[in-house]
């Protein structure tokens, strides 16, 4: 199926027909084996994905001389541990830690919960407006952030939330992220209809219906959004830079830019910096690999659908 | 489609209350967050405005300075524009060529594409900043292995004509992402098709250029459109690898935006003018846009008949 269905009650299994094929499924023994050039092109691939990321371990065991050393060493000869405890105390990386998760857990409930409640009204109730509203939210999704930042930043400054988490975290809960509520309503469409007239019949409210019948059956959705709003806002960088002023309000992101723009003259430590820079990446690491298969699938039924 | 059934009568005026409470936050949000700044930020490109005093209105003026008198805008457009011409072919025909890699049921294809995607899911200014000091001249990874194969090195970041090129391979990095959706793509594309070429004796160059390209045309489109105008608001790369450095060579529009709105080296915002840039980026993204979806008829295939 690489047509694109234009009605789309005819999308919405195949999007979870997609988000449903585990590759665990397929019968895994057996799998051929590959040829040797085909080995070859997988290890190079592995290699530029990986390397980097384990050269920057072995910077961040480095001593601050030996990061310096020419000609360079690809692997520390002594391993100096304590760059993980001295690097982030350099930033103040608890502080950071503790904006960045605030920041972030706020920001994931408010998109998910309203993209959750908006996909529901969208895919399960008829009402005047449906279709405009839905094109509405998709439209806006083709629209570049950076339009609205200008206006947004003095609308912000004339409230009072320059230089407070409020510009970074509100957004959400107004359904800041369109691309969520098209995900969810494409999950709430591919759910039988006859389990809501059956809880209606026990005589349920649309939000008994939404939050016992529905929520439990769209988890895979949910889970989905949740690790996407997560990565939007925990890679955030552009946003936090604009609206936050004082240094201790900052999140990771930001304060992490900040430790290697070197003041006048002094050239970063690079070996701090990046043993502060694993720590910085292990929760969406933690995350990606906790639920790739969600990750993975979810946005490949994304992928697999595509409206016009 | 109306429902008529009695008993289900009770349900449409309230269906229409609830609806309109489940989605009243992204009402209020797309009232608020879009209509409003679209609207306001069109005004503002046309005012002179340091977001202290109120806007004055001056026309077309900041367009006219963009074009004429602003020495950085030139160079934005043109760095802007070599994104587009170079990342986003790469970045498509790369992603695309990994996605059939990853198509092929291989023992240990899971582990690659997983590996492919890892960097997708990572910070971005953690990899922007580990791939800064990759390209570090004198230490970095990048010259470290160059010199190891006797191949030439290069000053990367610092160098006018490397630059660009340095930020391309940064941004390539993360390619998976790219790949992950052709990969859905090229997974729904029946067997069938495949089985039939095969029985035709059809080679490798056929199958792939009437069966699978054919197939994916309409997310090849989703992700020109995609890519596109993702790389024409790249901001992160150049303000963290070069701050636009050197010489202008990286300053592409979005960093030419946010320091004339934003930049804290204490200068006056100039909000206005600012402004006035983003509506170049905005109608450039919409001409993309437009063309593209536009002549897609031409090479997207669908088995749609028009209705």
């Amino acid at each position: 199926m690489t047509t694109l269905p234009t009605d789309p009650a005819t999308e919405a299994p195949i999007a979870l027909a997609g988000a449903l094929e585990k590759p665990g499924r397929r019968p895994r023994k057996g799998r051929p084996l590959g040829t040797a050039s085909w080995y070859a092109t997988a290890l190079f691939v592995c290699a530029v994905m990986v390397v980097p990321l384990l050269w920057m371990i072995a910077i961040g065991l480095k001593s601050k001389t030996a990061v310096f050393e020419v000609p360079p060493r690809l692997l520390p000869h002594e391993f100096n541990w304590s760059n993980f405890i001295k690097g982030p105390q350099a930033i103040h990386f608890p502080r950071l830690l503790l904006n960045s998760t605030i920041i972030t857990m706020l920001s994931v409930l408010g998109g998910v919960m309203t993209a959750m409640m908006a996909g529901y009204a969208l895919a399960r109730l008829r009402f005047p407006g449906r279709k405009v509203w839905f094109y509405l939210f998709v439209g806006s999704m083709l629209l570049p952030g950076v339009v609205g930042l200008i206006p947004l930043f003095q609308m912000y400054k004339n409230i009072g939330w320059y230089d407070t988490w409020l510009p970074l975290i509100v957004p959400a809960f107004f359904g800041g992220n369109p691309l969520f509520i098209f995900l969810a309503r494409q999950y709430f469409l591919a759910i039988p209809y006859s389990i809501d007239e059956a809880a209606k019949i026990d005589g349920a409210g649309h939000f008994r219906i939404f939050t016992q019948v529905m929520l439990p059956l769209t988890k895979p959705a949910w889970i989905t959004m949740s690790i996407l709003a997560f990565q939007a806002s925990w890679n955030d960088f552009l946003n936090p830079l604009v609206y936050l002023y004082s240094s201790d309000k900052w999140p990771l992101s930001v304060g992490m830019a900040s430790f290697i723009s070197p003041f006048a003259g002094q050239t970063p430590d690079w070996s701090y910096y990046m043993a502060t820079n694993l720590l910085y990446m292990l929760p969406p690491l933690i995350l990606f690999f906790a639920a790739q298969r969600y990750f993975i699938q979810g946005l490949g039924s994304l992928g697999s659908t595509t409206q016009k | 489609m109306n429902r008529s059934r009695v008993g289900m009568s009770r349900s449409a005026g309230s269906d229409t209350r609830a609806a309109y409470l489940f989605i009243l936050p992204p009402i209020i949000g797309f009232t608020v967050f879009v209509v409003y700044p679209l609207i306001r930020s069109f005004y503002l490109a046309l005012t002179k405005y340091n977001g202290l005093t109120d806007p004055v209105f001056v026309g077309l003026d900041n367009f006219r300075r963009m074009f004429t008198v602003d020495p950085a805008f030139w160079p934005s457009l043109k760095a802007t524009g070599y994104l587009v011409v170079l990342y986003v072919p790469l970045s498509l025909g790369i992603g695309l060529a990994l996605a059939m890699f990853c198509n092929q049921r291989f023992a240990g294809v899971r582990i690659v594409r997983t590996l492919a995607y890892l960097p997708v899911v990572l910070p971005a200014v953690a990899t922007i900043t580990l791939w800064k000091f990759i390209l570090n001249p004198q230490v970095g990874l990048a010259n470290t292995i160059l010199e190891k194969l006797h191949l030439p090195t290069s000053s990367w970041l610092q160098s006018s004509t490397m630059s660009m090129p340095s930020i391309v391979i940064v941004m390539l990095w993360g390619v998976g992402g790219t790949m992950i959706i052709f990969l859905a793509a090229l997974q729904a594309v029946p067997t069938e098709l495949y089985e039939a070429a095969k029985v035709d004796g059809a080679g490798p160059y056929s199958v792939f250029f009437r069966i699978t390209l054919p197939m994916i045309s309409p997310i090849m489109l989703l992700q020109v459109i995609l890519q596109t105008t993702a790389a024409l608001q790249t901001f992160n790369q150049p303000k963290i690898l070069t701050g636009g450095g050197p010489g202008f060579t990286t300053n592409v529009l979005m960093l030419s935006i946010y320091n004339n709105g934003f930049s804290n080296l204490g200068r006056i915002p100039q909000l206005g003018y600012a402004s006035a840039q983003v509506w170049v980026l905005f109608i450039i993204i919409i001409a993309v846009i437009a063309l593209t979806a536009k002549f897609s008829s031409l090479w997207t295939y669908s088995d749609n008949t028009p209705d």
